[in-house]
């Protein structure tokens, strides 16, 4: 459970700058932290899962 | 220089002494940069990220890298890391003249969140290289 806050955290805190300096406009820059925010946790599980089972 | 070369480079406008003010102001105080330049919402926003990500990585038994090799390694491994740490400017300075985070510690290293602590600490320093980036593009006219 620690493991998945801390990437939480990560995701979070990494979108919200991406975010904010990624599109021109408020719309734009919360779609885009959104995105980028699903896209760091997807990722990350895949990666875990897939580690889960690399022996 | 070619023509057209001549004119790219004649259609570049200087760039601002005060962006380069606002540059280092960014570095040193995460969210300053900003700050100066009146972007409330981006000042809170990506400073704030800045400093949850240091103080996480603080709390998690997160250690900076300086140019003292531990036993045993090469200062040139220091190097990448201290550049991302350095990024937080102010906090890194503090702690490095406090030698808060800097210890080599076996109790601190044998902590289940330490490995995630340095990499936070890191990842502060890298955020606000972005934050410091975004505020010299604003002062620089270069974006809104």
């Amino acid at each position: 459970m620690r493991h998945f806050f801390v990437m939480t955290l990560f995701a979070a805190l990494a979108s919200v700058v991406l975010g904010s300096m990624g599109k021109d406009t408020p719309r734009d820059r919360w779609l885009y932290g959104l995105k980028v925010f699903a896209e760091f946790m997807l990722i990350g599980l895949v990666l875990s899962w897939i580690l889960y089972f690399v022996p | 220089m070619v023509k057209t070369e001549r004119l790219h480079a004649q259609d570049v406008e200087p760039t601002p002494g005060s962006a380069w003010l606002i540059g280092a102001a960014a570095w040193f105080v995460p969210g300053l940069g900003h700050l100066l330049l009146k972007r409330w919402g981006r000042a809170i926003l990506m400073g704030s990220a800045v400093y949850v990500c240091f103080f996480a990585g603080m709390a998690m038994g997160g250690h900076m890298f300086d140019l003292n090799p531990s036993p045993g390694s090469s200062v040139l491994f220091q190097i990448p890391p201290m550049i991302g740490n350095l990024g937080t400017g102010a906090l890194y300075i503090i702690c490095w003249l406090l030698g808060v985070g800097f210890n080599d510690d076996p109790e601190q290293a044998a902590r289940a969140t330490y490995e995630y602590g340095y990499i936070f600490l890191i990842i502060a320093g890298l955020l606000n290289y972005l934050t410091m980036l975004d505020a010299f593009d604003i002062a620089a006219g270069r974006k809104s």
